[in-house]
């Protein structure tokens, strides 16, 4: 057991013999830049100020030789030699909370089909007490998502938790998960998992999180199951008694698509400071819809005129979705500093393509 | 669990720069700043500017410090172990020539421009950043003329970069493009430079130069590129950071730095097209060919950048199908240029070999057996008959690009592209529509151009004839310039080559 010491935060994490530094950082609540998670992307590049590191299976091109010399190591990769101190690329976020990743069971308390391909599931959470200090419920930011381990299924999948903290004291979640065609992990829950089953996950990971101390009015962008962690981020806000203007956008193919429509029209009755807007890209012939119809950019740049200075938003869909708001968004003068998404990168995201280091986070 | 808290990074740098930007009250902050305005760009908030280079100034000297040991160690033991022996043939000095007296100076031109931005931007983080790149570029100017220093004890043409940089026909490309970079406003200084020099072209430079240098033995180029490109990351996130500064501060920057990129780009483009001939005819040992560096490092990395800029409401740069249509012909134009004038150039020429010929033939399928190997051949055939072929007239010159007007029409390889401009009832000539439409945005600045053909017509060059006129460079007839066959740098060469030949055979 090794002491990991994390600048500029001045944290001190204690690390186990083969325990990567990301992990172990992770698991104490300390958030470090990440992305792929296996040493070939090198979003996670610290610098190691004291002591000594193995860089273990980080990539060669990830992690060049001339930065192994000038102390640079891979977080994702790297086990402790000694006590080691490390300088992380961090920011102190004011409104980020810090809950430790911990391990948990949920057991499957109710399973609802939202739309004809996502299913809404209900855990209630008891925490693994692995080694005494596990116990309690699982403590998360609105936003935050699990990591959860499907039966049969290799590697966890990432699902973002839809309720607030407020709703059930982190004693039960709710997860969206919609039914990827050819995904073994999600047709399994689709076809397979009922009431009373019980799933691990780990949680809770990422760093999506309304930056409630700014004051700016927010607006919320969702497509198809990227409902989950806006509305969780709604829920809370509205349940703090936050006052500024929130605007939720959801895009949706065809009305039964849509999901949690009138749950979020009777919000926007009962807060006069928000406002929901379903959006329809597949609108079936004679659909009885009086709504806005197209992409989620597209409702976004006619509801605010195309001009977005002032603001900041929250995206969480399906890359093109978040791409096509992204550029939307910029071309109507609101940039990366206030442009926030849900990332969730995989092994396979992490394949290298061309792509400028224009943007840091977008 | 938590002790004292060190600084980070961010902390440091907030403390390096702090104060720096207070109000000046005897004089008023436009008089203060005189240049940081004229050119149109508005900035609401210079505190908005991310400093990519958040290194403190102790940091930056043991960093440098250390790099420079390791540097001059290498440079040394090159220089004492007569590293020059181990290049694979004099040939190469020839785009070590090109590289060293046309890039040396411009390392030197850039330390002076950044620290006059150093002292006129009005926000303090880019009056940092542009402060220690200044130091960077004086480090680069003087690594690489202790590598200028150790060639020009063996070689010939070294001998006088700096006179020759102002003087020299074909140095003139490279002075003229910093100079217009130089004498433009701070903002696009920084768009030309920082962003489409040593972000968007700077891979198109440095990589096949650095690789081609490591292919052919030249262990003292190889030292002082890797060194020099070790800044080269903090100078690219300069760029990109000055980009998105401007873009992000006020809408009405997008049109003006639209422009900038569509300007710098071109400009940029036409002065590697020297590069280009480097890479395909120079380089004893290849590494790739012109058409494959443009293809990795403009078509896809540039693609790849310009679809992020298409966010601001940036397209890519203006003409930038033409670059890819002249792909697989730039570097044959360009090397046809210098083997007519060799006569007039401080570096060699030579014939191409059959094994040469036959790579060229391979990069370029579409174009060198049809285009250029001809004209190679019947030049091959006049030097064996004794009758090597020089031009002994004047080039025409671009007048934006100062390159001899060599380039051919973007649809048509075999016919010479020529446009012109009437302005203030002279006409002036260009190589391109990109560089027409340099000159026709900005005339006031590119009638001044120092056109060296026009300068030995006027008089103003040393005499009347070549020979006058390649004095008055400081060249050395005979030795520095005219074919590499029969130079008495091949014969040294050979004579040094055949000294360690014995040794072998026995």
């Amino acid at each position: 057991m090794y002491t990991l010491t994390i600048e500029p935060l001045g944290e001190e994490v204690a690390v186990e013999e083969g325990q990567t530094i990301l992990d172990a950082c992770l698991r104490a609540g300390v958030w470090l830049p990440h992305a792929c998670g296996h040493g070939l992307c090198g979003t996670c590049k610290v610098d190691v100020i004291d002591g000594e590191v193995d860089h273990r299976d980080a990539s060669l091109f990830a992690l060049l030789d001339v930065e192994r010399e000038e102390g640079k190591t891979l977080a994702c990769c790297a086990t402790l030699d000694s006590d080691v101190e490390i300088e992380a690329d961090v920011d102190e976020e004011p409104d980020a909370e810090r809950h430790p990743v911990r391990d948990f069971t949920g057991t499957v308390t109710r399973l609802a089909d939202l739309t004809p391909d996502i299913k809404g599931v209900w855990l209630a959470v008891a925490a693994v007490d692995g080694d005494g200090d596990g116990d309690g419920p699982l403590a998360f930011q609105a936003g935050q998502y699990v990591n959860v381990t499907v039966p049969g299924v290799d590697g966890p999948r990432a699902f973002s938790i839809a309720n607030p903290p407020s709703q059930g004291d982190g004693a039960e979640i709710e997860l969206h998960i919609r039914l990827v065609p050819g995904g073994r992990a999600t047709t399994w829950i689709h076809e397979n998992l009922a009431e009373g089953d019980t799933l691990a996950f780990s949680g809770p990971y990422g760093r999506f999180f309304v930056r409630a101390s700014a004051p700016e009015p927010v607006i919320f962008l969702a497509g198809g199951s990227g409902l989950s962690s806006p509305k969780a981020m709604v829920l809370d806000l509205l349940a703090r008694g936050d006052t500024r203007p929130i605007t939720l956008i959801h895009g949706a193919r065809g009305p039964k698509d849509l999901y949690f429509k009138d749950l979020f029209e009777d919000l926007e009755k009962e807060h006069e400071n928000f406002s929901y807007l379903p959006v329809l890209s597949e609108l079936p012939e004679g659909a009885a819809w009086d709504g806005e119809t197209g992409f989620v950019h597209e409702a976004l740049q006619r509801r605010f005129d195309g001009v977005f200075e002032g603001h900041k938003a929250y995206l969480c869909g399906p890359p093109p979705m978040v791409n096509a708001c992204i550029t939307t968004l910029m071309r109507g003068r609101l940039f990366e500093k206030h442009i926030f998404t849900e990332q969730f990168l995989t092994a396979a995201d992490a394949e290298p393509k061309s792509r400028s280091p224009l943007f840091k986070r977008i | 669990m938590a002790k004292k808290k060190k600084m980070g990074l961010k902390q440091k740098y907030a403390l390096l720069t702090r104060g720096l930007d207070w109000e000046t009250t005897y004089q008023p902050m436009d008089k203060v700043f005189p240049y940081d305005k004229f050119e149109g760009i508005k900035i609401k908030d210079w505190d908005a500017w991310e400093d990519p280079f958040r290194l403190t100034m102790d940091a930056y000297w043991k960093f440098q410090a250390e790099k420079e040991r390791k540097l001059y160690a290498v440079i040394d033991s090159f220089s004492q172990n007569n590293g020059h022996l181990g290049l694979t043939d004099a040939r190469y000095l020839s785009a070590v020539k090109l590289f060293l007296t046309g890039v040396s100076p411009l390392e030197y031109m850039a330390h002076r421009q950044f620290a006059h931005l150093g002292r006129h931007l009005r926000g303090a983080g880019p009056r940092v950043a542009a402060q220690m790149q200044s130091l960077d570029e004086l480090r680069h100017a003087q690594t690489q003329i202790h590598t200028i220093s150790h060639y020009n004890r063996y070689f010939d043409g070294f001998h006088d970069w700096q006179h020759m940089h102002d003087r020299v026909w074909y140095l003139s490309v490279p002075k003229s493009f910093f100079d217009d970079a130089a004498s433009a406003g701070p903002f696009e200084f920084l768009t030309s430079i920082s962003f489409s020099f040593e972000y968007v072209l700077t891979n198109l430079l440095f990589v096949p130069f650095m690789s081609g240098a490591a292919y052919n033995g030249d262990l003292a180029t190889v030292t002082f590129g890797f060194s020099a490109q070790s800044d080269e990351s903090r100078h690219m996130t300069l760029g990109l950071e000055v980009i998105k500064f401007m873009l992000e501060q006020d809408e009405g920057n997008v049109p003006i730095v639209q422009r900038w990129i569509d300007k710098w780009f071109w400009r940029g483009y036409r002065l590697l097209s020297l590069v280009g001939m480097m890479m395909d005819y120079m380089l004893p040992k290849k590494i790739m060919s012109w058409q494959e560096a443009w293809e990795m490092y403009f078509e896809e990395q540039g693609g790849a950048l310009f679809e992020d800029l298409a966010r601001y409401g940036i397209r890519p740069p203006k003409y930038h199908d033409v670059a890819s249509k002249e792909k697989d012909r730039i570097s044959h134009e360009v090397w046809a240029i210098f083997y007519q004038y060799t006569h007039a150039a401080g570096f060699h020429t030579w014939d191409v070999d059959e094994a040469h010929k036959a790579w060229l033939s391979e990069k370029y399928p579409n174009t060198f057996d049809k285009l250029y190997r001809p004209r190679l051949e019947m030049w091959k055939g006049m030097a064996d008959a004794g009758n090597r072929f020089y031009n002994n007239a004047l080039p025409q010159l671009c007048t934006t690009c100062q390159i001899p007007m060599g380039f051919t029409e973007p649809d048509d390889p075999s016919t010479i592209c020529f446009r012109s401009s009437e302005y203030g009832g002279d006409t002036y000539h260009f190589c391109s529509d990109g560089c027409k439409d340099i000159f026709d945005h900005e005339p006031e600045k590119y009638v001044q151009s120092w056109l060296p053909v026009h300068q030995i017509y006027q008089g103003n060059c040393g005499g009347a004839s070549v020979e006058d006129v390649l004095k008055w460079y400081h060249l050395n007839l005979g030795t520095d310039n005219m074919a590499y066959e029969g130079s008495p740098e091949q014969k040294l060469w050979s004579q040094w080559m055949a000294g360690r030949h014995p040794v072998a055979a026995e």
